[in-house]
């Protein structure tokens, strides 16, 4: 298998899914932000929510490291 | 763990209340309760005319101390702590002092807004000088300077017109350009007409150039020649002030603290009062105590006050028991913990305390995602040095403990995966004692430890979830049941598709097939069960819900994976200079950004998977915390 699409396929994997977990974070993180002006004891639960899209990422990143890997091992 | 409450009422003479009061600040084991909705009904306290006058005396006294303290300067070191002074003598004491403090605080804002304003009037001024060359000197006439940004530069004209019909032609103005943006000019006109002028310039909406009183009228070179004597002398001036502050503050400040603490403790005494009720004779206190010190309150209470006061302890029903404040109490390897648990929230009183599991499988987390032996050392070597300097309780020995512990785990993994600053380890004989985490043959094994951890993890979760449903069923029967059958549902469905995935990777046989398919289909019938009707609709959904939580889990292999490639990207990019110190700048530049990344990201990740993954399963949060009267905050 080209070794290129195989790179351009992880690429996607990792880029498409980090985008959308920049994204929700980033709307979670200011919300967050502007909720614990008003009450500092929300830390635990503003972190907590904040964490929470990044399983998006983690699972592109698996993904990517299987096409790499695996695939690319086998061609 | 949690420990045990106890609710007490303490009955006793109400000549023995300020006694009694005082016992229980000195002892610091009671969180006294609004007696008022207790059986049996009383009237509540109200605190009489002498005590009001007296809490009005001292939050006075208190407000006027610590307005004071705030104004004077901290001591560079904390002098040991001076026994309270007398407190009737002290409002006199300030009375004295106080007038010195505030003229002294006045005339140091009065410098300090002044140092900060004369550089920007000398700029101003000097940057006018130019324009002054050109005046003439006139007698009995008046100058104004004036800014005008650059885009407006032909309000001078249409002032100038304004001035020329307003003055007949008695005025000059001198224009030019002092920066990019700003326009400055001169305008000289009669003193007879200044507040015509002023005026015109006010209609204009034009800036101008307000200086001090210390400044204005003066002639400009007269005035900046004043500018730079008073920054000169500005420093010195402020000097000698917080020379005689600081004098005050030798003098005063220690005794002023101990008497704040005094006069606090006396509003709070005063305060607590009117959480008791009482009858003709006696007051009746209500509160909660650990359970372990009712005797020792017992004790105390007899010796202090002496037999007027009982301390008896009420019996509980399930439903007071979690009405009871929290104080959660552990090991000290669990007690830094505790604190990311209270980041979250406090278990509801009788659930359990996840503390010591987090203390348990956190810094294995961690490790397992740092994984590497010379990342392992450098982290329990400076967060040990910091854990010994910082004070005992602080958040910053706590934060230290919780990654020397990740560290040590980090360092056993290291050896399991054979790295040292990544893929280094075959370089000093380090060979891994399981598998190479950048060797491409590893990536599944990986997955699948990792999500091995996840799904024990979860499961315990689970289970741990059940047990504590279970003891609830005696007092909240249908939400216990609920509950059972919910958490009961996915474990039995979690395990069958677990069954279900290893029949289809032939890891098990091919018989356990029907038998999983139809485990999955009773945890799917049991977790639709616990919200029927929504319940047949949801439980699928739910299920894959569980599914993502052990998938989840796959970050222990991810973050691991990413901070061996970064380790490895600095490695080879280091070897590829061809010069051995650049060499060495650049690997240390991507190993001590890997080493920051390495402390911060597997704690934030490891927290996570407890906070969404693993305490969704079985965490009652909503507890209040134990407050007892006499506690510092």
């Amino acid at each position: 298998m080209d070794g290129g699409l195989l790179a351009i396929g992880a690429g996607l994997a990792v880029g498409i899914t980090a985008l959308g977990t920049g994204y929700a974070q980033g709307k979670i993180g200011s919300a967050g932000m502007g909720a614990m002006v008003e009450k500092p004891e929300l830390a635990g639960r503003v972190l907590l929510l904040v964490a929470i899209p990044e399983t998006m990422v983690i699972l592109g990143f698996a993904v990517a490291a299987m096409i790499l890997l695996v695939l690319g091992g086998r061609g | 763990m949690l420990v045990p409450m106890a609710k007490v009422r303490i009955l006793g003479h109400k000549d023995c209340l300020d006694q009694t009061l005082a016992a229980l600040r000195g002892l610091g084991v009671v969180q006294i309760e609004r007696a008022a909705g207790e059986e049996p009904p009383l009237p509540a306290m109200a605190l009489d005319a002498g005590r009001l006058r007296q809490r009005e005396q001292d939050r006075t006294l208190l407000t006027r101390l610590q307005t004071l303290l705030a104004a004077l300067p901290a001591p560079g070191d904390e002098s040991a702590p001076s026994p309270a002074p007398d407190l009737a003598a002290l409002a006199q004491e300030l009375d004295a002092v106080e007038p010195q403090i505030r003229r002294l605080v006045q005339q140091r804002d009065a410098l300090e807004a002044e140092r900060l304003s004369l550089p920007r009037y000398l700029a101003v001024l000097e940057s006018l000088l130019p324009l002054a060359a050109e005046l003439p000197d006139l007698v009995g006439y008046e100058t104004v300077a004036l800014l005008i940004e650059r885009r407006a530069r032909h309000v001078i004209d249409l002032l100038d017109d304004l001035l020329t019909e307003l003055t007949q032609r008695r005025h000059v103005v001198i224009a030019a350009p002092l920066d990019r943006d700003t326009y400055g000019a001169l305008v000289v006109f009669p003193r007879a007409v200044a507040t015509e002028v002023h005026a015109l310039l006010g209609r204009q909406e034009v800036t101008r150039v307000q200086l001090p009183p210390t400044l204005a009228g003066k002639p400009l070179r007269q005035a900046i020649a004043e500018c730079e004597r008073r920054m000169n002398e500005i420093p010195g001036e402020l000097a000698e002030l917080s020379h005689q502050l600081a004098a005050l503050a030798g003098a005063h400040r220690a005794r002023w603290r101990a008497a704040v603490d005094l006069l606090a403790a006396r509003i709070e005494q005063t305060e607590i009062i009117e959480h008791l009720s009482e009858t003709q004779f006696a007051f009746v206190l209500v509160g909660w105590a650990p359970a372990r010190a009712v005797p020792e309150l017992t004790r105390v209470l007899a010796e202090q006050v002496g037999p007027s006061v009982v301390v008896e302890e009420l019996p509980l029903t399930e439903r007071e028991r979690h009405r009871a404040p929290v104080l959660l109490e552990n090991a000290p390897p669990v007690r830094p913990f505790e604190r990311l648990v209270r980041l979250l929230a406090l278990p509801q009183p009788g659930a359990l305390d996840p503390s010591a599991l987090m203390a348990l499988v956190m810094p294995l987390f961690m490790g397992m995602m740092i994984g590497d032996v010379a990342y392992g050392l450098l982290i329990v070597a400076i967060t040990g040095t910091i854990a010994r300097r910082a004070r005992a309780g602080s958040v910053w020995r706590d934060l230290a403990l919780i990654l020397c512990g990740g560290g040590l785990w980090a360092i056993l993994f290291g050896f399991l995966y054979g790295e040292f600053l990544g893929t280094l380890g075959p370089a000093i004989g380090l060979h891994p004692l399981w598998r190479a985490r950048e060797d491409a043959a590893t990536l599944v094994s990986l997955f699948v430890l990792a999500i091995a951890i996840g799904a024990t993890h979860v499961i315990l979760g689970l289970l741990l979830g059940i047990g504590q449903a279970w003891r609830k069923r005696a007092f909240a029967r249908r939400q216990a049941w609920q509950e059972i059958e919910e958490r009961l549902g996915r474990l039995i469905g979690l395990i069958a598709l677990f069954v279900l995935v290893a029949v289809a990777a032939r890891q098990l046989p091919q018989a356990l097939l029907t038998p999983a398919a139809a485990a999955l289909l009773v945890g799917l019938v049991i977790l639709a069960r616990a919200s029927w009707p929504l319940g047949a609709l949801m439980a699928p959904v739910e299920m894959l819900g569980v599914v993502g939580n052990v998938l989840s889990y796959l970050r222990l292999a991810a973050i691991g994976l990413s901070s061996v490639y970064l380790a490895l990207v600095g490695n080879e990019l280091a070897g590829l200079v061809g010069n051995l110190w650049l060499g060495i700048v650049i690997a240390t530049l991507f190993h001590a950004l890997n080493l920051a990344l390495a402390a911060f990201s597997p704690t934030i990740h490891a927290l996570r998977l407890h906070y969404v993954e693993f305490f969704t399963k079985f965490y009652e949060e909503g507890g209040v915390p134990f407050r007892p009267f006499g506690q510092k905050s």
